[in-house]
């Protein structure tokens, strides 16, 4: 660990942070990255990928085995403190006091977070109304839908007008509405805010539409951080998907050596993924067609996060 | 629909550390948090006082029919010496809010908030406190009810205070300790007894201590209660000193009992000092 004075600059900074679980289990593997003031930053990957650990480091309930990470300039290791001031969390899990009212969790966390009563109550105010809690708001938080809870908690966490806010897998677990009128909300918060957000999800489209840029995260380390649109240009404007009887392998061998399939085609299970590039998708069929190998599906359509992700990783998102 | 108002910007606030929360007006916030929750769920307020009012309307005034203690008050005894099984008892059910919070309720968001750590576990102390001096009075007060007579002086009820008050420190220590140790409440809820229950019939509660066999005597003179109740004893209705001089063999009394008070400040500060300790270490990954 190094220093941590406090400076100007990143709103997170993250270098080279390691987390390594009594046991040898390296769940963080040395990941760096920078997250600048206002931005929207998303961590993606599958469950188990180390995204959660790297909150955890962020918001020091997790110890980091080396590295640095810094929250508006401040340490989380030397001054958690202050980290902690400047940031709030929103937990994967229901982080509440079901028997305490809406009210009552807002007013805690505007005292622990040193907002003055008259800020507190007004800021309460605004958010009640603008996330839709008034008529909730001073009940036991026992009785709150799975949604009207998830809206209270973030809620709670912007009664402090935090620099740095974490979204660790906001709208996992809520049916596709709740989900829906959530990522509304929070679309809405990074048009109104100037406040940075990390937000870990495993879900690409949550990522696609919140996120300025996004590091895709796998076994513990980043393997690619770029904005959405880029990380889905590295596979051309349209990719053909074929479910091949045969050896997917050896298909896409074949297909590779007549310069029909570039590095970044990629086979899962049955199925082959080749990026079109300056191909076409008739070119490749007539190719395996031409090597005996037979198909029992075709589909030709725009590239994904879901295929950048594996083609990445060789994993699914959804595993 | 209202805007929200964008945050100050970064460089804005930055070049020093934030203003955060003082030490006090955090541990005010977090003793009215378990306060409010505590509030909630009476039964933790009520349930541990059942058994030790129990012993003082009923058991103690009938056991005092069988027992005959010239020159001693049974029902008295018995009523001081149920102190000892009421604030083990509220302190260990008082843990149980310290296995909610972890398990379901909203511990990671005051992980998250600018206090030191220990402060979370202060505020529960404090509630704890509270809620173990409430039942106290309520224990006297049956206990005067049911004809309980008390010789104490102004000095007596702060002996009494002071070991009554040191003892449920290390009590709650022991919760805290054995809250964030258990992995599941049922665990925890099982260990109750043997921490809260077992220690009391050892400790001088029914009876003096030099009535155990020898092993057994030199064993409850190390448990912190069997200071605790003899230095209350002291200062309510046992002005001869007589569970001290069990414990101690001396003949000053005033001596033995600031000797005895040491002991279970001691047990108060180790237990306390571990009850941070263990739950910073399990806040922590």
């Amino acid at each position: 660990m190094t220093t941590g004075r406090h400076r100007p600059g990143p709103a997170i900074e993250v270098v080279d942070l390691r987390k390594t679980y009594p046991g040898g289990v390296e769940a963080v593997r040395g990941i760096d990255f920078t997250v600048q003031p206002g931005e929207v930053f998303g961590l993606l990957g599958p469950n188990g990928a180390g995204k959660s650990t790297t909150i955890g480091m962020l918001t020091t309930t997790i110890a980091p085995t080396a590295g640095i990470a810094r929250l508006a300039g401040y340490d989380v290791v030397r001054d958690p403190l202050s980290a902690r001031q400047v940031s709030s969390v929103v937990f994967q899990e229901a982080v509440v006091d079901r028997g305490l009212s809406g009210r009552i969790h807002l007013d805690m966390h505007a005292r622990l977070w040193s907002v003055t009563p008259d800020s507190a109550r007004r800021r309460s105010a605004e958010l009640i109304e603008s996330f839709g809690l008034g008529e909730v708001i001073d009940r036991p938080v026992a009785g709150y839908s799975g949604g009207q809870r998830r809206r209270l908690e973030i809620a709670r966490a912007l009664v402090s007008e935090p620099q740095v806010l974490f979204l660790d897998e906001p709208t996992v677990g809520l049916d596709t509405r709740i989900r829906y009128e959530l990522l509304d909300l929070i679309s809405g918060l990074r048009e109104r805010s100037n406040m940075t957000t990390l937000l870990t999800t495993h879900y690409l489209d949550e990522a696609e539409r919140l996120c300025d840029r996004i590091a895709v995260v796998h076994a513990g380390a980043v393997v690619a951080l770029d904005t959405p649109q880029r990380l889905l240009a590295r596979l051309g404007d349209g990719i053909v998907e074929v479910r091949v009887t045969g050896d997917p392998q050896a298909a896409l061998s074949r297909l590779r050596s007549h310069g029909l399939a570039d590095a970044d085609a990629f086979a899962v299970g049955a199925t082959l993924t080749v990026p079109l590039h300056d191909h076409s998708s008739q070119s490749i069929l007539d190719d395996l067609v031409s090597a005996n190998v037979g198909t029992s599906s075709v589909a030709v359509r725009k590239p994904t996060l879901d295929d950048v992700y594996l083609q990445l990783t060789g994993d699914s998102l959804a595993a | 629909m209202t805007t929200i108002a964008a945050p100050n910007d970064i460089s804005a606030r930055a070049g020093s550390a934030p203003p955060t929360i003082s030490r006090l007006t955090a541990l005010g916030t977090l003793a009215r948090r378990r306060l409010l929750l505590s509030a909630r769920t009476p039964r933790e307020i009520v349930v541990p006082l059942l058994t030790p009012i129990l012993f003082a309307l009923v058991i103690a005034p009938a056991l005092a029919k069988m027992v005959n203690s010239p020159g001693l008050d049974y029902k008295t005894y018995v009523a001081v010496g149920t102190v000892g099984l009421l604030v083990p008892l509220s302190c260990m059910f008082a843990g149980i809010g310290v296995i909610v919070d972890r398990d379901s309720g909203a511990r990671r968001e005051l992980l998250a908030a600018p206090v030191p750590r220990s402060l979370m576990v202060a505020g529960n102390f404090v509630v704890a406190l509270a809620v173990s001096t409430l039942q106290l009075g309520a224990l006297m007060l049956a206990a005067i009810a049911r004809g309980a007579k008390f010789d104490a002086t102004g000095t007596g009820v702060l002996w009494f205070i002071a070991a009554a008050y040191l003892f449920a420190t290390a009590s709650y220590g022991i919760a805290e300790v054995m809250a964030n140790r258990i992995p599941k409440q049922e665990e925890y809820v099982g260990a109750t007894p043997a921490i809260a229950i077992l220690p009391w019939f050892l400790a001088g509660s029914l009876f003096p201590i030099h009535a155990l066999p020898a092993g057994l005597a030199a064993f409850a003179k190390v448990l912190p209660l069997t200071h605790a109740l003899a230095v209350m004893r002291y200062g309510l209705i046992d002005r001869h000193a007589t569970g001290l001089h069990d414990i101690w063999g001396m003949s000053n009394a005033t001596g033995m009992a600031t000797l005895s008070l040491v002991v279970v400040a001691a047990w108060a500060v180790v237990l306390s000092a571990a009850s941070v300790r263990v739950f910073a270490k399990s806040a922590v990954a």
